[in-house]
This record gives structure tokens, C-alpha cells and sequence, in this order.
């Protein structure tokens, strides 16, 4: 190596010399490119800097559209106009402020503020107000002279031809908050521009936003606009990709008509993919009401009206699931193997439990019933008995197993996971020892501490059906990129539920498809005439009202297709309120996508 | 031995030039970035005050590198380069685990200090290898773990991902390799088929090249198959890379390029350039004066108080203005290497050429990006631009060559 070698000297010297020589060669060439750009170049490029100032306008991408599953527009784009100014001009030219605030009604400080906390440069113009109507910009034209460095931007906003709302599934769009303007800090928002602020709309926001172009024009000294520079080629804005929705619409207006002023929730699920088909939440809000300017008065009245319309219930909310939930005990009561289907009780009416009574809903009492009979009658003393033989350990597993406490990962956002109650919970929230067996019972029949959305039902009657797969429930199908005429598919993730057996899921199943056409069955509203369908309906007392109407279900029975879960806030009964709901978004379905099935016995009852 | 407590002795081989340039620059770098952010209104106006704020900082980490002996970070090396490998995937790890806008304001504030803590830690590592190494390891042992510590950080980066960075440690390979001793003919047969690579596409540079190629091998008075494996090799990536490059598709060579950063700007690097070249050379050669510089008053250059500033100050000092920047860091880079070749153990020269590497590679890359010879990599000035993490490194830098200098009769 070097520094051993002999000869030092005279190789420090070479190697000294030749990085000397390296970055000689480098700076001459930075200091020759320099001497070239400015002493031989220099008068070009100084006259070009005096007369030809190229400067960059943005130009905003078409938003995309949204579509249904059948290509029927639910968002398209339509023309709106802006208001905006320079700075510079508004600093040189005395009483401008006043004459817009004027035109524009609003107060001569906010226009400062607004100009003054979003400037960049004197030179680029600021936005001032979005969406003007027609007389205003009928004003500002006619009193131009007046108002020099004001003019307008021809802008889109959204539009809703369909007869759908579809409101929580599309969400809306708004003016991009402080906060996201930091998030998003180099994506190129700027203030006055509008962001997707839930569902579709904001979950898709950087596909169907789309990119940026420019087109690159002449500015005099002043910075004024002066020509398109010809040179320079524009870059075309490349249009936000258009979404395809699984939503199809002529059953999510049945299901929106259906709910009408109830509050409450309603889904439609594709077992064999995911595929939400229809998504109701009432009450709902007209997303067309957000594509104008809304006023505080209207955020107010969304923000603060006692039923939220702004909250989709059927991802948002928890509920208790009331007796719909009786299938999870039944499961893990039967996988654990604490009991066999026939094992039977007799239920009285009522049920004594340390020093209370816990009641069925049928006061006569159901008699001697098993398990399919339990089921099918919803009856309570045989899941009291059945939750102290399970216990609330496995009860609270196999809640979670099935998707319970957990989000479904539909592509909404803003989803509840819900509650499954276990030990630990009930420790941290009534105190060690401070909570009694009795609480179980009440767990037993979907009451209590037990939480669920209603999607999340959806998923449990979608895994009952497909015989323990799943899938990520989903609401867009595809996405089209409007340049490339390419379509990309969404791709679906499934998952199986581990633990349960094939002949668990058997059982289960039988029981509902009873719920639904057995000669006691609660859910006989929901029952088709040629397509069998299996289901639970559930009646959940709330605190703050009339109990709330639940029915979960999938059809067809032998070669399910759909899943589906009607929830009705304080409606009622489940059988009364919920299963009529069902049965008619069924038949809906059945009717625009026939199956040729014929309607087949499932099963025979067990021989007593 | 030198008398502690005599700071006359001290300061006698302080490298004034080195410390006066340096603090030039840094006063040229305020006052550009105070005229760049002069018309925009907003809170960047601020920016200036911020920049002195960082300065300030740096000539305490400055003092505090000069009174350190080298010894300290020749024992530390191999901690240092640990630590920063370590912080490398921790911001990989993090950058993963995090999602959306959490994993982008993350990396946002952690990413760029472990890369720059990285530069240094990785010139020590190298100058530590071959102290380490000297007795009984032999030049292609060094080769290859030279390249190892070197790739190891260079791919961290280039995953978070950020190139311009990643390829900042690329020149510490050859350079402190040759620096180190390898024989030259050797770094000549690895390094010169990426020049070949390059100077493909145009057959004339790469007819011109294969002829130095050829009168260097000669000159090199090696034997024939070592001559005749050279040259083959470098004609065979000749032919292959243009010829593999045109069966591309189209979007996959724009997919290479942007890979490379070559494309990196939607507006298109040419509106950059020009705006760039059109302010720099608009300047003449006594520049427009201060705050007169209409590109940049007008706000039409991109980035121009970080990665534009000499645009800013060609524009308004001119060729002088220009010259003067460039001579500045000429004197600290040639003072550089004296320091390095007079530097009184292989650990110390090695640690002062690497540094002389790092700016040496900033300055060219930037400088000739703004103006249209280099590819635009988002790289800094260095005590230039504005930017913490930057103004903190590059002084670390300078102070490593003072302390070197001021240390090299010390026995």
C-alpha cells in the first residue's frame, strides 16, 4: 500500500496532483459553462428575461366519474366558475377591495385575510370565491375596467343524475381543510381547491383526482399574462380515473324507498366476491347539496341534527345485534362440543337465574325445543341455558373468529370494529368480580355490551353462506383510466374462517333456512316465493327507545349468491319490520339476475 | 508535543483560507436565500432568519469537530457507521409499518438525518478499513469490502427512496480507493465499462473513448491477455447496452429513467432548465443587484432557495457573483487535498479526501444542474442552500479537513 511503500514522496506528489487535476477539470468546466451562459449567451438570455417571461399555469384534471355497476352515471362534472385576483394589482389599485367585496359580498377584511394568508408571490393569482353564480360573473364582466388583475376560472363541479342518492357510499367532496393542506403538502393541493371528504370520494381521492398539467404563457414585467408561449408545448392534464361502483342502482333505490324516513341500515353483499350491491343509511343527506357551496347554516344542520345524517349507519354505527347473534353461540356451543343439535331444553317462558328472571320473548314459552327449533323460534331460555354450558371465553373467541370486534376493511373508511365483550373487557369496565354470570346470558341473546355494525352482519351471514370464506366487502368494481382505455380490476381479497367445521356451518344453516320457511319461523316475511332463503331475525332492546328490527340472511339456500342484513333503529320486531324489507330487495334481485333453481327441501327434520 | 494551553501554537495551523471561504459562502448563501424568498409574503420570508439560526449551530458543531482528535473518530468508526446503518432501517422499518400520511410526515422528518449521518460514518468506516487492514489484507480484500460498506447504505437510501442521495456515496468508491493505494490499473478495468456504458450511445464518444481506453492499456505495459480482456470487455458493453436499451419499450425506458431521476419533474425538466438558464445567464456579468433579479423576484424558478440558489445568485451578482462561489469552494476542495497529502496518518488523509470527495460532488452535481449539464437530482449546495441537515454536514465537513490540518505536525 501506499502509505508503506518507499517512495513516498513521490507518490504523495502523483496523487496529489492528480486529484488536483480531477477537480481543476471539474470547476474549468462549471467556470467555462457559467462564462458561456453569461458572457456569451448574456444578452440573449437577458433580453429573453426582459421580454419573454415563460411562466407555468397549472391546469386542473377532470375529475373522475362514478358509475354503477351497470355503467349508470351516479357523479359526473359540470361547469362552475371562480373568482380570483392578483395581489399585486389589488395592492397598486386603491378601493379594489371594497368594489369586490361588493360584488362578491364578502367583508372587505376576509378578502384581505384570504390574500394575504395564501399568496404565493404577487404575481400568482388566489382564488377568492368558488362556484359564483351567474350574476356575479355577469358584474365582474361588465365592470372589468374597474377591476384590473380580477377574472374567473372555469372550474367543474360534481352532478348527480341518478335517482339513487347512494349518499354514504359516493360521500362528497369539500374545500381542502388547513389540516389537509399540510398532510398533503407537496401533492399539489392548493386553497381553494376541494378534496373527497367521505366515502368513494375521499377513500379514491388520488385516482380519481387525476395530475396536474401546465400550459406555459407570457407574462409582461409586471407579471400579467400576456400570450401562450407556442414553444413550449402544454402538458395536458391527465383526467382523474373513472370508478366503476359494484352498487347497482335500481336496487339501492328500491332499498333507499324501502327505508324511507326509518332510520336505519341496509346491505346487500355478493357472497362469491364481495361485491356490495347496495348500501343504504338513512336517514341520508343529498350529496348534491355539497357539490354547490354550502352555507354554515347547512353544515350546521348536518354536523348537529340529532340523527346524523352525515353517519353511515351501516359501517359507523354499533348496534346490539339482538338475537341475530344467537347463530354465533350456536356455533361455538357446537364446535366446542358442549352439545349435540338434538340436545333440548324446555322453555317455560322464563328462566331463572341466581335471583332474576330472565325472560323469553314468547311469555307462553316455546316448550321442548332443540336446537333447530331454537333457531327457528328464536328461543331465549334455550340460549340462556346453551351460553352457561359454552361459557364466555369460547362464546367471546368464536365472536371473533367470525369477523366481530374487528373492521371488515371495506373500502369506505371510517368503519366501527365494534365490541366482543370477553373477560378482560368486562374486568377493565366493571372492576374484577364487580360483574356477574348473568351479564353472559344477556350476551347470549346479542344484548349488553356486545357491539356490531350492521355490515359486519352482512359478513356473518356471507360466511354462513360460503361455508366459513369470506370476502373483503368492497364497493368498486373497477377502475377505468379514461387515456389508456384500460380498465384495472379490483383485486379481492377472501379469507376462510379458521376453527369451524363443514358440519357446524350444516347445522347453523338448517336452522336458518327454518327461520324463514319452518311452520314457527320468525322470518317468514322474508321468504320467497320459488328461491329458498335462509335467515335470522333479531329484535334488540335498546335503552333509548323502541327496540331495534333486525334480519340478517342469504339466498339462494342451496347455491347462496347474496347475503343481506336489513337493520331498522328502534322499528320494532325483526320478523314484523325487518324480514319484509329483505324479501322485497330479494325479490328485486332475484328478478333483475335469475337463477334457474328450483325450490328444493334442505333438509328433514330430526325424528324425535 | 504541542502545549495545550498555547493558543497561539493552536491556531498556527488553523487553515484560515479554508475557514474564511467557508464562512463566505455561508454569508452568500443567507443573503441569496433572503432575496430568494424576498417577494413570496408568506412565512418562507422567514426562511433567511432560520438559515443563521442553523449556521449558528453549525459553528458549534464546527468548534467541537476541530478540538477533537482524529483518534476519537478512528475509534469510533465502526460505531458510527453501526449507528447509522442502524437508523437507515429504522426508518425503512417505520416507513413500512406506518400508512397513508403517518408514513409520510414520518419519513418526511426522519429520513434525511440518518442518510446524512450516514455520509460521514460511511468515510470513516472506509478510512478505518484500510488502517485496520494495512498488515495483512490484500488489495482485493479492500476492493471488496470498500464496496460493501459503501452498497450497504447506498441501497437503505435508494429504498426509502430517495437516488440523489443513494448515489452521493457512489464517487467514495474510486476515489478512496485510489487515494488509498489500490493500484490504479485495477480501478481502471472495474470503473471504466460503466464509462462505457454511458458514452455508448453516441458512437464517437465512444469511439473516442475506446481509443484512450486502448492508448492507456498500452501505455500501462501489462501483458497482452490483460490488455486484450480489457478491451473486449469494454467493446462488448458497448454494443450490448445501446442495443439492449433500444429493445426496450418505450414506457419501460421512461420507467428507467425516472428510476435513474432523469425525469423526475410533471412539469417537464425543460421548463425547469430554461427558467434556470434564462435567470443565470440573464445576470451578464455584474448580475442585476440585489433583490433586482427579475426570474427570481417573479418566483420562476422551482426550489429557489434550496436546490436553485446559484441561479439566484448569477442572476443578481452575475459572472462575478458566480466566479466568486466557485472559486470559494475551489479554494476549500484544492486546500483539500493538500491537507489530505500532508496529513500525518493514512486515517486522517483518508478521512480529509473523503471529504473533499462529498463537496467536490455536491458542487458539481448541483452547480451544473441549474445549469443544464448534470440531470436534475434535487442534490443541495453545500453552506449554500438553505436547509438544516445540509448546513450541518457540509460544515462537519469543513470542520474535518481544519482539524486534520491543524493536527499535522502533531506527534
Amino acid at each position: 500500500m501506499r502509505f508503506s511503500s518507499n517512495n513516498r514522496k513521490v507518490l504523495e506528489t502523483f496523487y496529489k496532483n492528480f486529484y488536483y487535476l480531477v477537480s481543476l477539470l471539474l470547476f474549468s468546466i462549471l467556470i467555462l459553462r457559467l462564462f458561456q451562459l453569461q458572457i456569451i449567451h448574456g444578452k440573449r438570455y437577458f433580453v429573453q428575461s426582459e421580454k419573454n417571461r415563460i411562466r407555468a399555469i397549472t391546469l386542473k384534471p377532470l375529475r373522475g366519474r362514478i358509475f354503477d355497476r351497470n355503467g349508470e352515471m351516479l357523479v359526473g362534472n359540470q361547469p362552475a366558475y371562480s373568482v380570483y385576483a392578483t395581489p399585486y394589482e389589488l395592492q397598486s389599485w386603491q378601493g379594489i377591495y371594497a368594489h369586490l367585496a361588493n360584488i362578491l359580498k364578502i367583508p372587505e377584511d376576509e378578502l384581505k385575510t384570504i390574500v394575504k394568508k395564501h399568496q404565493q408571490g404577487k404575481f400568482n393569482p388566489v382564488k377568492l370565491k368558488r362556484q359564483v353564480n351567474f350574476e356575479t360573473l355577469s358584474r365582474i364582466n361588465e365592470e372589468r375596467l374597474d377591476l384590473p388583475g380580477v377574472g374567473f376560472w372555469i372550474e367543474s363541479k360534481r352532478f348527480y343524475p341518478s335517482s339513487a342518492r347512494v349518499a354514504h357510499v359516493l360521500g362528497y367532496l369539500g374545500e381542502v381543510s388547513p389540516d389537509e393542506l399540510e398532510k398533503f403538502k407537496g401533492e399539489g393541493y392548493r386553497y381553494g381547491d376541494v378534496i373527497g371528504k367521505q366515502g368513494v370520494e375521499r377513500q379514491y381521492e388520488k385516482l380519481l383526482r387525476g395530475q396536474f398539467g401546465y400550459e406555459f404563457v407570457e407574462v409582461d414585467a409586471l407579471g400579467r399574462e400576456v400570450r401562450k408561449v407556442e414553444e413550449q408545448k402544454p402538458i395536458a392534464p391527465k383526467p382523474g380515473m373513472d370508478l366503476y361502483l359494484t352498487i347497482d342502482v335500481d336496487i339501492q333505490t328500491l332499498a333507499e324507498s324501502l327505508l324511507g324516513s326509518r332510520k336505519g341500515s341496509l346491505v346487500l353483499l355478493n357472497v362469491r366476491n364481495g361485491e356490495v350491491l347496495c348500501l343504504v343509511s338513512k336517514p341520508d343527506f343529498d350529496p348534491s347539496v355539497f357539490a354547490g357551496i354550502i352555507t354554515e347554516k347547512q353544515w350546521d344542520y348536518f354536523q348537529n341534527h340529532p340523527n346524523h345524517p352525515l353517519y353511515n349507519r351501516a359501517i359507523q354505527s354499533t348496534y346490539p345485534p339482538g338475537s341475530t347473534y344467537k347463530l354465533v353461540l350456536a356455533i361455538a356451543a357446537l364446535e366446542s362440543g358442549v352439545i349435540t343439535p338434538e340436545w333440548s331444553i324446555s322453555c317455560s317462558g322464563r328462566f331463572r337465574f341466581g335471583a332474576r328472571n330472565f325472560k323469553c320473548w314468547k311469555s307462553r314459552g316455546h316448550g321442548v325445543v332443540n336446537l333447530y327449533q331454537a333457531i327457528e323460534q328464536s328461543c331465549n331460555v334455550y340460549f340462556y341455558q346453551l351460553s352457561l354450558k359454552t361459557g364466555l371465553s369460547r362464546w367471546a373467541d368464536f365472536g371473533r373468529k367470525l369477523g366481530f370486534g374487528r373492521k371488515t376493511g371495506i373500502d369506505i373508511g371510517m368503519e366501527s370494529e365494534g365490541v366482543v365483550p370477553d373477560e378482560a373487557y368486562l374486568d377493565s369496565h366493571y372492576g374484577k368480580g364487580q360483574w356477574t354470570e348473568g351479564m353472559l346470558l344477556n350476551l347470549a341473546v346479542g344484548q349488553g355490551d356486545l357491539l356490531v355494525t350492521p355490515l359486519q352482519m352482512a359478513q356473518l351471514a356471507m360466511i354462513l353462506a360460503n361455508y366459513g370464506k369470506y370476502f373483503r366487502p368492497h364497493v368498486v368494481k373497477r377502475i377505468y383510466e379514461p387515456v389508456t382505455r384500460k380498465e384495472i380490476p379490483i383485486k379481492v381479497d377472501s379469507s376462510q374462517v379458521q376453527g369451524v367445521s363443514h358440519r357446524v356451518y350444516e347445522i347453523v344453516r338448517q336452522g336458518m333456512w327454518l327461520v324463514v320457511n319452518g311452520a314457527s319461523g320468525t322470518g317468514r316475511a322474508a321468504a320467497l316465493q320459488d328461491i329458498a332463503v335462509a335467515g335470522k331475525t333479531g329484535t334488540a332492546q335498546n335503552p333509548h327507545g323502541d327496540d331495534h328490527a333486525w334480519f340478517i340472511g342469504f339466498a339462494p339456500f342451496d347455491f347462496p349468491r347474496v347475503a343481506i342484513v336489513v337493520m331498522v333503529e328502534n322499528g320494532g320486531s325483526g320478523g314484523a319490520v325487518a324480514a319484509p324489507i329483505a324479501r322485497q330487495i330479494l325479490q328485486e334481485y332475484f328478478r333483475k339476475y335469475p337463477v334457474k333453481l328450483p325450490k328444493k327441501m334442505a333438509i328433514s327434520l330430526p325424528v324425535e | 508535543m504541542l502545549d495545550e494551553f498555547d493558543l497561539k501554537k493552536k491556531f498556527k495551523y488553523f487553515d484560515f483560507s479554508v475557514f474564511f471561504s467557508m464562512i463566505l459562502l455561508i454569508g452568500i448563501g443567507i443573503a441569496a436565500i433572503y432575496s430568494a424568498t424576498y417577494s413570496s409574503g408568506s412565512a418562507a420570508h422567514l426562511n433567511y432568519q432560520r438559515q443563521i439560526l442553523w449556521a449558528g449551530l453549525g459553528l458549534i458543531v464546527f468548534a467541537v469537530i476541530v478540538f477533537t482528535p482524529m483518534r476519537f473518530f478512528l475509534a469510533f468508526a465502526y460505531v458510527f457507521y453501526g449507528i447509522a446503518i442502524a437508523s437507515l432501517l429504522l426508518v425503512l422499518v417505520i416507513g413500512q409499518k406506518g400508512s397513508g400520511a403517518q408514513r409520510w410526515l414520518g419519513l418526511g422528518f426522519l429520513h434525511f438525518q440518518p442518510s446524512e449521518w450516514a455520509k460521514l460514518a460511511t468515510i470513516f468506516v472506509i478510512a478505518r478499513l484500510f488502517t485496520d487492514c494495512r498488515d495483512w489484507l490484500r488489495q482485493k480484500y479492500i476492493i471488496a469490502l470498500v464496496f460493501a460498506v459503501v452498497l450497504l447504505p447506498m441501497l437503505l437510501i435508494f429504498k426509502q427512496p430517495d437516488l440523489g442521495t443513494a448515489l452521493v456515496f457512489a464517487p467514495f468508491i474510486p476515489s478512496l480507493l485510489f487515494w488509498g493505494g489500490v493500484s490504479p490499473m485495477v480501478l481502471f478495468s472495474i470503473f471504466v465499462p460503466f464509462l462505457t456504458m454511458i458514452a455508448s450511445f453516441n458512437f464517437y464518444t465512444f469511439f473516442a473513448l475506446m481509443i484512450i481506453i486502448v492508448m492507456v492499456l498500452i501505455l500501462s505495459k501489462r501483458e497482452l491477455w490483460y490488455l486484450l480482456v480489457n478491451i473486449l470487455l469494454n467493446i462488448v458493453v458497448g454494443i450490448v447496452t445501446p442495443f439492449l436499451w433500444h429493445s426496450l419499450h418505450e414506457y419501460q425506458q421512461k420507467r428507467v429513467l425516472t428510476f435513474l431521476g432523469l425525469v423526475t419533474d410533471p412539469k417537464g425538466a425543460s421548463y425547469q432548465l430554461i427558467q434556470s438558464k434564462v435567470a443565470i445567464g440573464s445576470g451578464g456579468l455584474w448580475g442585476k443587484g440585489f433583490l433586482q433579479g427579475t426570474q427570481t423576484q417573479l418566483r420562476f424558478l422551482p426550489e429557489q432557495h434550496t436546490d436553485f440558489i446559484f441561479s439566484v445568485i448569477a442572476e443578481e451578482a452575475g459572472f462575478i457573483g458566480g466566479m466568486i462561489v466557485i472559486v470559494l469552494f475551489a479554494i476549500i476542495i484544492l486546500r483539500g487535498i493538500k491537507i489530505a497529502a500532508s496529513a500525518r496518518s493514512q486515517f486522517s488523509s483518508l478521512v480529509a479526501i473523503g471529504m473533499v470527495t462529498l463537496l467536490l460532488y455536491h458542487v458539481f452535481v448541483n452547480i451544473g444542474m441549474v445549469m443544464g449539464i448534470m440531470p436534475v437530482t434535487g442534490l443541495p449546495l453545500p453552506l449554500v442552500s438553505y436547509g438544516g441537515s445540509s448546513m450541518l454536514v457540509s460544515m462537519a465537513a469543513v470542520a474535518f479537513l481544519i482539524n486534520i490540518s491543524k493536527r499535522r505536525y502533531e506527534y
